[in-house]
Protein backbone atom coordinates (compact mmCIF):
# COMPACT_ATOMS: atom_id res chain seq x y z
CA UNK A 1 0.00 0.00 0.00
CA UNK A 2 2.85 2.35 0.82
CA UNK A 3 6.31 1.49 -0.38
CA UNK A 4 9.74 3.02 0.02
CA UNK A 5 12.29 2.28 -2.70
CA UNK A 6 15.92 2.98 -1.86
CA UNK A 7 15.01 6.12 0.03
CA UNK A 8 18.01 8.25 0.86
CA UNK A 9 18.21 11.63 2.46
CA UNK A 10 21.37 13.62 2.99
CA UNK A 11 21.82 16.81 4.95
CA UNK A 12 25.11 18.12 3.66
CA UNK A 13 27.66 15.43 4.49
CA UNK A 14 25.37 13.70 6.93
CA UNK A 15 23.24 10.86 5.62
CA UNK A 16 20.15 10.68 7.79
CA UNK A 17 18.47 7.90 5.84
CA UNK A 18 20.55 5.61 3.70
CA UNK A 19 18.82 3.59 1.02
CA UNK A 20 15.94 2.07 2.94
CA UNK A 21 13.34 -0.02 1.12
CA UNK A 22 10.30 -1.59 2.63
CA UNK A 23 6.62 -1.96 2.01
CA UNK A 24 3.55 -1.82 4.15
CA UNK A 25 1.06 -4.24 2.61
CA UNK A 26 -2.63 -3.37 2.65
CA UNK A 27 -4.30 -3.92 5.99
CA UNK A 28 -1.09 -4.51 7.95
CA UNK A 29 0.31 -2.66 10.92
CA UNK A 30 4.01 -2.17 10.47
CA UNK A 31 6.17 -0.74 13.22
CA UNK A 32 9.28 1.22 12.51
CA UNK A 33 11.60 0.86 15.41
CA UNK A 34 14.85 2.61 16.14
CA UNK A 35 16.71 4.57 18.77
CA UNK A 36 16.38 8.34 18.86
CA UNK A 37 18.14 9.90 15.92
CA UNK A 38 18.09 6.72 13.83
CA UNK A 39 16.35 8.46 10.96
CA UNK A 40 12.78 7.35 11.65
CA UNK A 41 11.26 10.80 11.45
CA UNK A 42 13.23 11.69 8.33
CA UNK A 43 12.10 8.46 6.69
CA UNK A 44 8.49 9.12 7.68
CA UNK A 45 8.64 12.70 6.47
CA UNK A 46 9.79 11.46 3.10
CA UNK A 47 7.07 8.84 2.99
CA UNK A 48 4.37 11.43 3.67
CA UNK A 49 5.70 13.85 1.08
CA UNK A 50 6.92 16.53 3.47
CA UNK A 51 10.60 16.05 2.66
CA UNK A 52 11.76 15.29 -0.83
CA UNK A 53 14.28 12.42 -0.81
CA UNK A 54 17.84 12.94 -2.06
CA UNK A 55 17.27 9.79 -4.06
CA UNK A 56 14.80 6.94 -4.17
CA UNK A 57 11.04 7.12 -4.38
CA UNK A 58 7.84 6.44 -2.53
CA UNK A 59 4.66 5.01 -3.94
CA UNK A 60 1.28 5.10 -2.26
CA UNK A 61 -1.23 2.65 -3.66
CA UNK A 62 0.92 2.48 -6.79
CA UNK A 63 1.05 6.27 -7.23
CA UNK A 64 4.41 7.99 -7.10
CA UNK A 65 4.37 10.48 -4.25
CA UNK A 66 6.59 13.00 -6.01
CA UNK A 67 5.20 12.70 -9.51
CA UNK A 68 1.58 12.97 -8.41
CA UNK A 69 1.75 14.48 -4.92
CA UNK A 70 -1.81 15.76 -4.54
CA UNK A 71 -3.48 12.47 -5.45
CA UNK A 72 -0.99 10.40 -3.44
CA UNK A 73 -1.26 12.61 -0.36
CA UNK A 74 -5.02 12.20 -0.41
CA UNK A 75 -4.50 8.52 0.46
CA UNK A 76 -2.37 9.32 3.50
CA UNK A 77 -3.41 10.35 6.97
CA UNK A 78 -0.42 11.62 8.90
CA UNK A 79 0.16 12.33 12.56
CA UNK A 80 3.53 14.11 12.82
CA UNK A 81 5.84 13.63 15.76
CA UNK A 82 5.16 17.09 17.12
CA UNK A 83 1.45 17.40 16.75
CA UNK A 84 1.29 21.03 15.74
CA UNK A 85 -2.16 22.58 15.84
CA UNK A 86 -3.41 26.13 15.65
CA UNK A 87 -3.84 27.12 19.29
CA UNK A 88 -6.42 29.81 18.63
CA UNK A 89 -8.89 27.51 16.88
CA UNK A 90 -11.59 25.41 18.45
CA UNK A 91 -11.36 21.65 17.98
CA UNK A 92 -14.34 21.56 15.67
CA UNK A 93 -13.12 24.52 13.63
CA UNK A 94 -9.75 22.93 13.21
CA UNK A 95 -11.26 19.67 12.02
CA UNK A 96 -13.51 21.59 9.63
CA UNK A 97 -10.44 23.34 8.23
CA UNK A 98 -8.61 20.05 7.78
CA UNK A 99 -11.68 18.56 6.10
CA UNK A 100 -11.74 21.47 3.65
CA UNK A 101 -8.03 21.00 2.95
CA UNK A 102 -8.74 17.36 2.22
CA UNK A 103 -11.46 18.42 -0.14
CA UNK A 104 -14.46 16.94 1.63
CA UNK A 105 -17.87 18.27 0.68
CA UNK A 106 -19.77 20.11 3.37
CA UNK A 107 -22.12 17.27 4.27
CA UNK A 108 -19.40 14.64 4.06
CA UNK A 109 -17.17 16.81 6.23
CA UNK A 110 -19.86 17.14 8.88
CA UNK A 111 -20.30 13.39 9.02
CA UNK A 112 -16.54 12.76 9.02
CA UNK A 113 -15.98 15.25 11.85
CA UNK A 114 -18.73 13.76 13.97
CA UNK A 115 -17.37 10.26 13.49
CA UNK A 116 -13.73 11.28 14.09
CA UNK A 117 -14.70 13.13 17.28
CA UNK A 118 -16.44 10.00 18.40
CA UNK A 119 -13.75 7.52 17.49
CA UNK A 120 -11.00 9.57 19.09
CA UNK A 121 -13.09 10.24 22.21
CA UNK A 122 -12.85 13.99 22.00
CA UNK A 123 -16.51 14.83 21.48
CA UNK A 124 -16.54 16.39 24.95
CA UNK A 125 -13.98 19.03 23.99
CA UNK A 126 -15.30 19.83 20.53
CA UNK A 127 -16.04 23.45 21.44
CA UNK A 128 -12.81 23.96 23.36
CA UNK A 129 -9.97 26.18 22.14
CA UNK A 130 -7.03 23.94 21.19
CA UNK A 131 -4.53 26.05 23.12
CA UNK A 132 -6.22 25.04 26.37
CA UNK A 133 -6.12 21.29 25.74
CA UNK A 134 -3.76 18.86 27.45
CA UNK A 135 -1.11 17.01 25.47
CA UNK A 136 -3.15 13.81 25.38
CA UNK A 137 -6.17 15.59 24.00
CA UNK A 138 -4.08 17.38 21.41
CA UNK A 139 -2.64 14.08 20.31
CA UNK A 140 -6.15 12.77 19.85
CA UNK A 141 -7.22 15.90 17.96
CA UNK A 142 -4.26 15.35 15.65
CA UNK A 143 -5.28 11.76 15.19
CA UNK A 144 -8.89 12.73 14.53
CA UNK A 145 -7.68 15.17 11.87
CA UNK A 146 -5.54 12.46 10.29
CA UNK A 147 -8.45 10.03 9.90
CA UNK A 148 -11.03 12.59 8.72
CA UNK A 149 -10.79 11.72 5.05
CA UNK A 150 -10.71 7.98 5.76
CA UNK A 151 -7.22 7.54 4.33
CA UNK A 152 -6.06 4.19 3.06
CA UNK A 153 -2.75 4.58 4.86
CA UNK A 154 -2.29 6.04 8.29
CA UNK A 155 1.22 7.12 9.25
CA UNK A 156 1.83 7.81 12.92
CA UNK A 157 5.17 9.17 14.10
CA UNK A 158 5.75 8.45 17.79
CA UNK A 159 2.07 8.66 18.65
CA UNK A 160 2.47 8.08 22.39
CA UNK A 161 5.49 10.22 23.12
CA UNK A 162 4.99 12.65 25.99
CA UNK A 163 1.75 11.14 27.23
CA UNK A 164 1.00 9.89 30.72
CA UNK A 165 0.55 6.13 31.18
CA UNK A 166 -3.23 6.32 31.14
CA UNK A 167 -3.26 8.32 27.94
CA UNK A 168 -0.74 5.94 26.40
CA UNK A 169 -3.08 3.04 27.02
CA UNK A 170 -5.99 4.99 25.53
CA UNK A 171 -4.03 5.99 22.43
CA UNK A 172 -2.78 2.44 21.91
CA UNK A 173 -6.30 1.17 22.19
CA UNK A 174 -7.32 3.69 19.57
CA UNK A 175 -4.43 2.75 17.29
CA UNK A 176 -5.31 -0.90 17.55
CA UNK A 177 -8.87 -0.09 16.62
CA UNK A 178 -7.73 2.07 13.69
CA UNK A 179 -5.52 -0.79 12.54
CA UNK A 180 -8.68 -2.68 11.71
CA UNK A 181 -9.72 -0.09 9.15
CA UNK A 182 -6.51 1.39 7.81
CA UNK A 183 -3.10 0.25 6.70
CA UNK A 184 -0.82 1.52 9.41
CA UNK A 185 2.79 2.59 9.58
CA UNK A 186 3.85 3.39 13.10
CA UNK A 187 7.17 4.72 14.25
CA UNK A 188 8.30 4.43 17.82
CA UNK A 189 11.27 3.89 20.05
CA UNK A 190 9.13 2.15 22.65
CA UNK A 191 9.40 -1.61 22.28
CA UNK A 192 6.34 -2.88 24.09
CA UNK A 193 4.32 -0.69 21.80
CA UNK A 194 5.59 -2.55 18.77
CA UNK A 195 5.18 -5.96 20.35
CA UNK A 196 1.67 -5.00 21.31
CA UNK A 197 0.49 -3.49 18.06
CA UNK A 198 2.51 -4.65 15.11
CA UNK A 199 2.70 -7.86 13.20
CA UNK A 200 5.71 -6.68 11.30
CA UNK A 201 8.69 -4.68 12.46
CA UNK A 202 11.36 -2.75 10.62
CA UNK A 203 14.34 -1.88 12.79
CA UNK A 204 16.28 1.16 11.72
CA UNK A 205 19.63 2.29 13.00
CA UNK A 206 21.79 5.09 11.65
CA UNK A 207 19.60 5.46 8.63
CA UNK A 208 19.67 1.82 7.56
CA UNK A 209 17.34 -1.10 8.03
CA UNK A 210 19.15 -3.57 10.28
CA UNK A 211 16.37 -6.14 10.63
CA UNK A 212 12.88 -6.74 9.37
CA UNK A 213 10.19 -9.32 10.10
CA UNK A 214 7.53 -10.29 12.61
CA UNK A 215 8.50 -9.81 16.27
CA UNK A 216 8.52 -13.59 16.82
CA UNK A 217 10.61 -14.32 13.75
CA UNK A 218 13.07 -11.63 14.69
CA UNK A 219 13.39 -13.01 18.15
CA UNK A 220 14.04 -16.46 16.83
CA UNK A 221 16.41 -15.41 14.12
CA UNK A 222 18.55 -13.13 16.20
CA UNK A 223 18.21 -14.62 19.64
CA UNK A 224 17.67 -18.26 18.79
CA UNK A 225 18.63 -19.29 22.28
CA UNK A 226 16.32 -19.01 25.19
CA UNK A 227 17.53 -19.23 28.75
CA UNK A 228 16.48 -21.16 31.82
CA UNK A 229 17.11 -19.57 35.14
CA UNK A 230 17.59 -21.83 38.14
CA UNK A 231 17.55 -20.46 41.64
CA UNK A 232 18.80 -22.66 44.50
CA UNK A 233 17.57 -22.30 48.06
CA UNK A 234 21.05 -22.40 49.56
CA UNK A 235 24.03 -22.95 47.28
CA UNK A 236 24.64 -26.57 46.15
CA UNK A 237 27.56 -28.17 48.05
CA UNK A 238 29.78 -28.44 45.00
CA UNK A 239 28.96 -25.64 42.49
CA UNK A 240 31.49 -26.91 39.94
CA UNK A 241 29.98 -30.38 39.81
CA UNK A 242 26.47 -28.97 39.71
CA UNK A 243 27.35 -26.79 36.75
CA UNK A 244 28.94 -29.68 34.93
CA UNK A 245 25.89 -31.89 35.53
CA UNK A 246 23.53 -29.16 34.31
CA UNK A 247 25.70 -28.52 31.29
CA UNK A 248 25.45 -32.19 30.33
CA UNK A 249 21.64 -32.03 30.05
CA UNK A 250 20.28 -32.36 26.50
CA UNK A 251 19.69 -29.00 24.78
CA UNK A 252 21.89 -27.02 27.13
CA UNK A 253 24.69 -25.21 25.38
CA UNK A 254 26.31 -23.29 28.18
CA UNK A 255 25.99 -22.70 31.88
CA UNK A 256 26.56 -19.33 33.41
CA UNK A 257 26.66 -18.86 37.17
CA UNK A 258 25.21 -15.67 38.52
CA UNK A 259 26.17 -15.66 42.15
CA UNK A 260 26.27 -18.83 44.26
CA UNK A 261 22.51 -19.40 44.21
CA UNK A 262 21.55 -18.69 40.61
CA UNK A 263 22.65 -20.19 37.31
CA UNK A 264 21.56 -19.55 33.77
CA UNK A 265 21.36 -22.30 31.18
CA UNK A 266 21.70 -21.19 27.59
CA UNK A 267 19.56 -23.49 25.50
CA UNK A 268 19.56 -24.46 21.86
CA UNK A 269 16.69 -23.08 19.79
CA UNK A 270 13.45 -24.86 20.65
CA UNK A 271 14.98 -26.87 23.51
CA UNK A 272 13.36 -26.91 26.93
CA UNK A 273 15.59 -28.62 29.51
CA UNK A 274 13.42 -27.74 32.49
CA UNK A 275 12.01 -31.25 33.14
CA UNK A 276 15.49 -32.77 33.03
CA UNK A 277 16.86 -30.05 35.25
CA UNK A 278 14.10 -30.73 37.76
CA UNK A 279 14.79 -34.46 37.78
CA UNK A 280 18.49 -33.78 38.20
CA UNK A 281 17.78 -31.52 41.16
CA UNK A 282 15.65 -34.19 42.81
CA UNK A 283 18.34 -36.77 42.20
CA UNK A 284 21.08 -34.63 43.72
CA UNK A 285 18.91 -33.36 46.56
CA UNK A 286 19.08 -29.63 45.60
CA UNK A 287 16.25 -27.49 46.87
CA UNK A 288 15.03 -25.22 44.10
CA UNK A 289 13.61 -21.75 44.66
CA UNK A 290 12.84 -21.17 41.02
CA UNK A 291 13.08 -22.80 37.63
CA UNK A 292 12.01 -20.49 34.84
CA UNK A 293 12.27 -20.19 31.09
CA UNK A 294 13.27 -16.67 30.02
CA UNK A 295 12.26 -15.76 26.52
CA UNK A 296 14.57 -13.23 25.02
CA UNK A 297 12.59 -10.05 24.59
CA UNK A 298 12.53 -7.79 21.59
CA UNK A 299 14.25 -5.38 23.87
CA UNK A 300 17.37 -7.55 23.99
CA UNK A 301 17.28 -7.82 20.25
CA UNK A 302 16.90 -4.10 19.90
CA UNK A 303 19.81 -3.42 22.20
CA UNK A 304 21.96 -5.95 20.37
CA UNK A 305 21.10 -4.57 16.97
CA UNK A 306 21.54 -0.94 17.79
CA UNK A 307 24.48 -0.92 20.18
CA UNK A 308 27.57 -1.94 18.39
CA UNK A 309 30.82 -2.24 20.23
CA UNK A 310 33.69 -2.86 17.91
CA UNK A 311 34.01 -6.51 16.97
CA UNK A 312 30.69 -7.47 18.50
CA UNK A 313 30.25 -9.95 15.68
CA UNK A 314 26.74 -10.93 14.68
CA UNK A 315 24.66 -9.05 13.81
CA UNK A 316 26.96 -7.37 11.34
CA UNK A 317 26.64 -3.62 11.49
CA UNK A 318 24.45 -2.10 8.86
CA UNK A 319 23.59 -5.26 6.98
CA UNK A 320 19.93 -5.65 6.37
CA UNK A 321 18.64 -9.14 6.95
CA UNK A 322 15.26 -10.18 5.78
CA UNK A 323 13.57 -12.65 8.05
CA UNK A 324 10.59 -14.55 6.78
CA UNK A 325 7.58 -13.77 8.87
CA UNK B 1 -8.94 26.15 -5.82
CA UNK B 2 -10.23 24.15 -2.89
CA UNK B 3 -6.94 24.38 -1.04
CA UNK B 4 -6.78 28.07 -1.80
CA UNK B 5 -10.23 28.69 -0.35
CA UNK B 6 -9.47 26.58 2.72
CA UNK B 7 -6.29 28.48 3.57
CA UNK B 8 -7.90 31.80 2.67
CA UNK B 9 -10.77 31.13 5.06
CA UNK B 10 -8.55 30.00 7.90
CA UNK B 11 -6.13 32.88 7.51
CA UNK B 12 -8.85 35.49 7.37
CA UNK B 13 -10.40 34.10 10.54
CA UNK B 14 -6.99 34.06 12.16
CA UNK B 15 -6.69 37.79 11.47
CA UNK B 16 -9.92 38.54 13.21
CA UNK B 17 -9.10 36.28 16.15
CA UNK B 18 -5.66 37.67 16.80
CA UNK B 19 -5.21 40.68 19.07
CA UNK B 20 -2.47 41.99 16.81
CA UNK B 21 -4.97 42.65 14.04
CA UNK B 22 -6.94 44.94 16.33
CA UNK B 23 -3.82 46.73 17.47
CA UNK B 24 -2.95 47.32 13.83
CA UNK B 25 -6.50 48.43 13.06
CA UNK B 26 -6.47 50.88 15.97
CA UNK B 27 -3.05 52.26 15.08
CA UNK B 28 -4.08 52.56 11.46
CA UNK B 29 -7.29 54.40 12.18
CA UNK B 30 -5.73 56.66 14.82
CA UNK B 31 -2.91 57.76 12.56
CA UNK B 32 -5.11 58.15 9.51
CA UNK B 33 -7.73 60.02 11.51
CA UNK B 34 -5.06 62.32 12.85
CA UNK B 35 -3.64 62.87 9.36
CA UNK B 36 -7.08 63.60 7.97
CA UNK B 37 -7.70 66.07 10.74
CA UNK B 38 -4.33 67.73 10.04
CA UNK B 39 -5.22 68.01 6.37
CA UNK B 40 -8.60 69.53 7.10
CA UNK B 41 -7.20 72.08 9.52
CA UNK B 42 -4.47 72.95 7.05
CA UNK B 43 -6.97 73.49 4.27
CA UNK B 44 -9.21 75.54 6.58
CA UNK B 45 -6.40 78.00 7.07
CA UNK B 46 -7.21 80.87 4.69
CA UNK B 47 -3.52 81.23 3.88
CA UNK B 48 -3.23 77.63 2.62
CA UNK B 49 -3.21 76.97 -1.07
CA UNK B 50 -6.40 75.39 -2.31
CA UNK B 51 -6.59 71.60 -2.60
CA UNK B 52 -8.90 68.66 -2.29
CA UNK B 53 -8.52 66.98 1.11
CA UNK B 54 -8.70 63.46 -0.27
CA UNK B 55 -6.01 64.14 -2.84
CA UNK B 56 -3.74 65.26 -0.06
CA UNK B 57 -4.73 62.28 2.03
CA UNK B 58 -3.85 59.71 -0.61
CA UNK B 59 -0.87 61.01 -2.37
CA UNK B 60 0.71 64.10 -1.09
CA UNK B 61 1.79 63.52 2.48
CA UNK B 62 4.51 61.33 3.91
CA UNK B 63 2.00 59.93 6.41
CA UNK B 64 0.39 57.72 3.81
CA UNK B 65 3.73 56.02 3.24
CA UNK B 66 4.71 55.82 6.88
CA UNK B 67 1.52 54.00 7.67
CA UNK B 68 1.87 51.68 4.72
CA UNK B 69 5.52 50.87 5.42
CA UNK B 70 4.75 49.96 9.02
CA UNK B 71 1.42 48.25 8.67
CA UNK B 72 2.06 45.84 5.80
CA UNK B 73 5.03 44.05 7.43
CA UNK B 74 2.93 43.50 10.54
CA UNK B 75 0.06 42.08 8.49
CA UNK B 76 2.21 39.54 6.68
CA UNK B 77 4.96 38.65 9.15
CA UNK B 78 3.00 35.84 10.75
CA UNK B 79 1.64 34.16 7.64
CA UNK B 80 4.31 31.57 6.85
CA UNK B 81 6.92 32.06 9.57
CA UNK B 82 4.44 31.03 12.24
CA UNK B 83 3.54 27.85 10.36
CA UNK B 84 7.19 26.97 10.21
CA UNK B 85 7.93 27.89 13.81
CA UNK B 86 5.04 25.92 15.25
CA UNK B 87 5.43 23.02 12.84
CA UNK B 88 1.94 23.24 11.34
CA UNK B 89 3.69 23.61 7.99
CA UNK B 90 4.25 19.86 8.09
CA UNK B 91 0.52 19.25 8.17
CA UNK B 92 -0.05 21.82 5.44
CA UNK B 93 2.60 20.38 3.13
CA UNK B 94 1.39 16.82 3.58
CA UNK B 95 -2.21 17.78 2.88
CA UNK B 96 -3.38 17.24 -0.70
CA UNK B 97 -2.88 20.88 -1.70
CA UNK B 98 -0.15 22.57 -3.67
CA UNK B 99 2.27 25.22 -2.46
CA UNK B 100 0.73 27.67 -4.88
CA UNK B 101 -2.70 27.20 -3.35
CA UNK B 102 -1.33 27.76 0.13
CA UNK B 103 0.62 30.85 -0.87
CA UNK B 104 -2.28 32.39 -2.78
CA UNK B 105 -4.77 31.56 -0.05
CA UNK B 106 -2.67 33.34 2.52
CA UNK B 107 -1.94 36.23 0.20
CA UNK B 108 -5.57 36.91 -0.60
CA UNK B 109 -6.45 36.70 3.07
CA UNK B 110 -3.84 39.37 3.83
CA UNK B 111 -5.13 41.46 0.95
CA UNK B 112 -8.69 41.11 2.18
CA UNK B 113 -7.73 42.18 5.68
CA UNK B 114 -5.75 45.08 4.25
CA UNK B 115 -8.81 46.18 2.29
CA UNK B 116 -10.83 45.87 5.47
CA UNK B 117 -8.38 48.23 7.19
CA UNK B 118 -9.08 50.88 4.59
CA UNK B 119 -12.82 50.44 4.74
CA UNK B 120 -13.39 52.90 7.61
CA UNK B 121 -11.56 55.61 5.68
CA UNK B 122 -14.65 55.78 3.47
CA UNK B 123 -16.01 57.83 6.36
CA UNK B 124 -13.57 60.58 5.39
CA UNK B 125 -15.04 60.56 1.93
CA UNK B 126 -18.47 60.86 3.46
CA UNK B 127 -17.36 63.74 5.69
CA UNK B 128 -15.90 65.64 2.78
CA UNK B 129 -18.94 64.92 0.63
CA UNK B 130 -21.26 66.04 3.42
CA UNK B 131 -19.56 69.36 4.11
CA UNK B 132 -18.18 70.06 0.70
CA UNK B 133 -17.97 68.26 -2.58
CA UNK B 134 -16.14 65.15 -3.70
CA UNK B 135 -14.93 64.35 -7.16
CA UNK B 136 -15.54 60.59 -7.31
CA UNK B 137 -12.96 59.91 -10.01
CA UNK B 138 -9.79 60.79 -8.09
CA UNK B 139 -11.16 59.13 -4.96
CA UNK B 140 -11.71 55.90 -6.86
CA UNK B 141 -8.26 56.04 -8.45
CA UNK B 142 -6.78 56.85 -5.04
CA UNK B 143 -8.28 53.67 -3.63
CA UNK B 144 -7.10 51.82 -6.70
CA UNK B 145 -3.57 52.95 -5.89
CA UNK B 146 -4.00 51.94 -2.26
CA UNK B 147 -4.99 48.45 -3.37
CA UNK B 148 -2.31 48.17 -6.03
CA UNK B 149 0.55 49.25 -3.82
CA UNK B 150 -0.86 47.18 -0.97
CA UNK B 151 -0.93 44.16 -3.28
CA UNK B 152 2.75 44.69 -4.03
CA UNK B 153 3.78 45.33 -0.42
CA UNK B 154 1.87 42.34 0.92
CA UNK B 155 3.48 40.05 -1.64
CA UNK B 156 6.89 41.29 -0.49
CA UNK B 157 5.84 40.67 3.10
CA UNK B 158 4.62 37.17 2.37
CA UNK B 159 7.91 36.40 0.67
CA UNK B 160 9.87 37.64 3.70
CA UNK B 161 7.65 35.55 5.94
CA UNK B 162 8.63 32.45 3.99
CA UNK B 163 12.30 33.18 4.66
CA UNK B 164 12.31 33.52 8.44
CA UNK B 165 11.02 31.37 11.24
CA UNK B 166 10.80 34.36 13.49
CA UNK B 167 7.97 36.82 12.91
CA UNK B 168 10.00 39.83 13.96
CA UNK B 169 12.78 38.89 11.59
CA UNK B 170 10.21 38.48 8.83
CA UNK B 171 8.81 41.93 9.60
CA UNK B 172 12.27 43.48 9.55
CA UNK B 173 13.12 41.86 6.20
CA UNK B 174 9.83 43.12 4.81
CA UNK B 175 10.45 46.60 6.11
CA UNK B 176 13.95 46.66 4.61
CA UNK B 177 12.72 45.44 1.21
CA UNK B 178 9.85 47.91 1.22
CA UNK B 179 12.16 50.79 2.08
CA UNK B 180 14.34 49.80 -0.87
CA UNK B 181 11.32 49.60 -3.18
CA UNK B 182 10.03 52.90 -1.92
CA UNK B 183 13.29 54.79 -2.16
CA UNK B 184 13.89 53.70 -5.75
CA UNK B 185 11.63 56.55 -6.70
CA UNK B 186 13.30 59.05 -4.43
CA UNK B 187 16.62 58.25 -6.06
CA UNK B 188 15.24 59.56 -9.33
CA UNK B 189 16.25 63.09 -8.48
CA UNK B 190 19.72 62.00 -7.41
CA UNK B 191 20.98 59.94 -10.31
CA UNK B 192 22.23 61.57 -13.49
CA UNK B 193 22.16 58.74 -16.07
CA UNK B 194 19.31 59.06 -18.52
CA UNK B 195 18.31 55.38 -18.47
CA UNK B 196 18.63 55.08 -14.72
CA UNK B 197 16.40 58.11 -14.34
CA UNK B 198 13.82 56.62 -16.60
CA UNK B 199 13.83 53.26 -14.84
CA UNK B 200 13.66 54.83 -11.40
CA UNK B 201 10.95 57.17 -12.61
CA UNK B 202 8.95 54.17 -13.68
CA UNK B 203 9.33 52.73 -10.18
CA UNK B 204 8.65 55.99 -8.35
CA UNK B 205 5.85 54.97 -6.02
CA UNK B 206 5.49 58.44 -4.54
CA UNK B 207 4.97 59.85 -8.02
CA UNK B 208 2.47 57.10 -8.78
CA UNK B 209 0.29 57.89 -5.78
CA UNK B 210 0.51 61.58 -6.53
CA UNK B 211 -0.89 60.93 -9.99
CA UNK B 212 -3.48 58.45 -8.84
CA UNK B 213 -4.76 60.77 -6.13
CA UNK B 214 -5.36 63.35 -8.84
CA UNK B 215 -7.31 60.87 -10.90
CA UNK B 216 -4.61 60.06 -13.44
CA UNK B 217 -4.67 56.33 -14.00
CA UNK B 218 -1.65 55.06 -15.89
CA UNK B 219 -2.00 51.35 -16.58
CA UNK B 220 1.79 50.96 -16.56
CA UNK B 221 1.65 51.57 -12.81
CA UNK B 222 -0.88 48.83 -12.29
CA UNK B 223 1.11 46.48 -14.49
CA UNK B 224 4.14 47.20 -12.32
CA UNK B 225 2.30 46.46 -9.04
CA UNK B 226 0.69 43.30 -10.28
CA UNK B 227 3.72 41.86 -12.03
CA UNK B 228 6.01 42.64 -9.11
CA UNK B 229 3.48 41.14 -6.71
CA UNK B 230 3.28 38.06 -8.95
CA UNK B 231 7.05 37.83 -8.97
CA UNK B 232 7.28 37.92 -5.17
CA UNK B 233 4.49 35.36 -4.84
CA UNK B 234 6.37 33.12 -7.24
CA UNK B 235 9.49 33.53 -5.10
CA UNK B 236 7.45 32.68 -2.02
CA UNK B 237 6.35 29.40 -3.56
CA UNK B 238 9.94 28.61 -4.53
CA UNK B 239 11.22 29.50 -1.06
CA UNK B 240 8.63 27.27 0.53
CA UNK B 241 9.73 24.41 -1.68
CA UNK B 242 13.44 25.10 -1.17
CA UNK B 243 13.09 25.03 2.62
CA UNK B 244 12.11 21.41 2.39
CA UNK B 245 15.20 20.52 0.42
CA UNK B 246 17.53 21.63 3.16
Amino acid sequence: MIEAHQLTRRYGDFTAVDGISFAVPEGEIVGMLGPNGAGKTTAIRMMTGFLPPSSGRVTVGGRDLFADPVAAKREIGYLPENVALYPEMRVEEYLAYRARLEGLERAAARRAIASALDRCLIADVRRQVIGTLSKGYRQRVGLAAAILHDPKVLVLDEPTVGLDPKQIVAIRELIRELGGRHTLLLSTHILPEVELLCRRVVIIDRGRIVAEGSPEALRERWLGTSQVRIGFAGAPPDPGAAAAALGALPGVEAVRAEGPETVHLECAAGADPRPEAFRLAVERGWTLRELAMEKASLEDLFVRLTTREEGAGEPAAGSAEEVAS
Amino acid sequence: MRGLLATFGRELRAYFFSPLAYVVLTFFLLVNGYVFWLILSYLNDPRARAGAPLELFFGQTIFFWLVLLFVTPVLTMRLLSEERRSGTIEMLMTAPVTETQVVLGKYFAALAYYAFLWLPTLAYVWVVAHYGSVDPGPVASGYLGVLGIGALFLAVGLFASSLAKNQIVAAMITFALLVVLFTFGLLESLVTGETAREVLGYLNLWQHMDELSKGIVDTRRLVYYLSAAGFFLFLTGRALEAKRWR
